[in-house]
């Protein structure tokens, strides 16, 4: 099973239809689903009951979003030789442009969403400001810890106050082990960044 | 004596380091004056740096970063500095919006997403230029978790003839909350 449209395409397989939009919406916006999703792309060839010790939903409900999840191609079953049901996830890739930024919502992301019971900012942004912003400053942070934008660039962009844009932020670097390992800060002088005419250059421009 | 024991050293802070320290009350806020004190510096933040942490939701308005560090007298807020964005760099004589202006274009040239960078990030460089302008005696360290505006603030000074500046990048964000409020952090290094 696959994705693909002009914004959904299945990172792994050739196009296909999309079958289970609403499963996927879901998978966004449902703690739980996006749990159990993840809980399967992180152990290719799980079973439902090894599902059910991961999780923090009841059996019914396990089988009920495996069920959906199925459905929707997000993952596919299998069996093993034993006879048992075993699930793998499927990779997708949906890309938007907001305000000429272009998201990506992968997995990865998703795996974020999973989290959000144990970091409440995520959940806040998503409630109040629509997944799409969390996907954008998802993005935005990510591009941070790469010193290509700055936190007000972020709090401008994604139309999130600068409080939230730091909480957010300090979840994000933790989720997905962020910057880098020296304990010390980097230091800059004016002899690790002088070079040429800087006024020259800049108001040429 | 050396011409470095006779400079004084101030300290600029990005609002990014005092969100990591959390509100007064805090253990980082506590350690962060004691360090204050031993390094022997002060605190300054722009006037726009003051409002992004000032609650307006409090009637009065109340900072619950850097109230208590001011009404103590080891943080300080310094006066209001240019806030005309839109003019020609080539009208503008005064060294510090003369900076403000170079660091809002170097800011621009190194973002991803150019000409979206805010003006405030730009306010930390033209404060150590003022400082620099006013203070003959004076060398200072720069304070952010923004890697592009970390290098405007050791890369614009030197424009106007400053070089006893540092600046000091966290990465990530949260190890400020260990590694700022230090005498370390907030003295001139040997580097």
């Amino acid at each position: 099973m696959s994705y693909d449209t002009e914004h959904v395409r299945n990172a792994g397989n050739g196009p296909a239809m999309i079958t289970g939009l609403p499963t996927f919406t879901d998978l966004l916006t449902n703690t739980n689903l996006a749990d159990l999703y993840t809980a399967i792309r992180q152990s290719p060839g799980v079973t439902a009951p090894e599902l059910i010790d991961q999780v923090a939903v009841s059996k019914k409900t396990v089988y009920e979003y495996l069920h959906r999840l199925e459905r929707a191609g997000l993952i596919s079953e299998t069996e093993n030789n034993g006879g048992a049901s075993t699930y793998d996830a499927e990779e997708f890739e949906l890309t938007l442009t907001i305000r000429g930024i272009e998201i990506t919502i992968t997995p990865k992301l998703v795996a974020v969403i999973a989290q959000s019971d144990e970091y409440p900012i995520i959940k806040r942004v998503c409630d109040e400001h629509g997944f799409v912003t969390f996907a954008l400053a998802h993005d935005l942070i990510n591009a941070h810890s790469d010193g290509d934008v700055t936190i007000r660039q972020i709090a401008t962009l994604a139309d999130l106050s600068h409080g939230t844009t730091y909480d957010l932020l300090e979840a994000l670097y933790e989720i997905h082990n962020l910057g880098d390992d020296d304990p010390t800060p980097t230091i800059y002088t004016p002899d690790d960044v002088v070079d040429d005419d800087l006024q020259s250059e800049l108001t040429d421009e | 004596m050396t011409r470095s024991e006779k400079l004084y050293t101030a300290n600029i802070i990005d609002t990014v380091i005092f969100r990591s320290l959390g509100k007064s009350p805090s253990p980082q806020l506590r350690s962060l004056k004691q360090a204050v004190a031993e390094a022997g510096t002060e605190l300054w933040v722009s006037p726009s740096i003051y409002r992004e942490l000032t609650n307006y939701g409090e009637d009065p308005p109340r900072n619950p970063y850097l109230d208590t560090g001011i009404e103590e007298g080891w943080i300080r807020v310094a006066t209001s500095l240019p806030n005309n964005r839109n003019t020609a760099f080539d009208s503008v004589t005064d060294p510090v919006e003369q900076a403000q202006h170079l660091a809002d274009e170097y800011l621009n040239q190194q973002s991803k997403y150019p000409s979206t960078n805010n003006w405030r990030d730009a306010s930390l460089v033209a404060l150590a230029v003022r400082l620099f302008e006013q203070n003959t005696r004076i060398r200072v360290i720069t304070h952010t978790a923004d890697k592009a505006l970390a290098q405007a603030c050791a890369r614009i000074p030197p424009e106007f003839g400053y070089y006893d500046i540092e600046s000091r990048y966290y990465n990530p964000p949260q190890k400020a909350k260990q590694q700022f409020p230090t005498v370390e952090s907030l003295s001139w290094s040997t580097k």
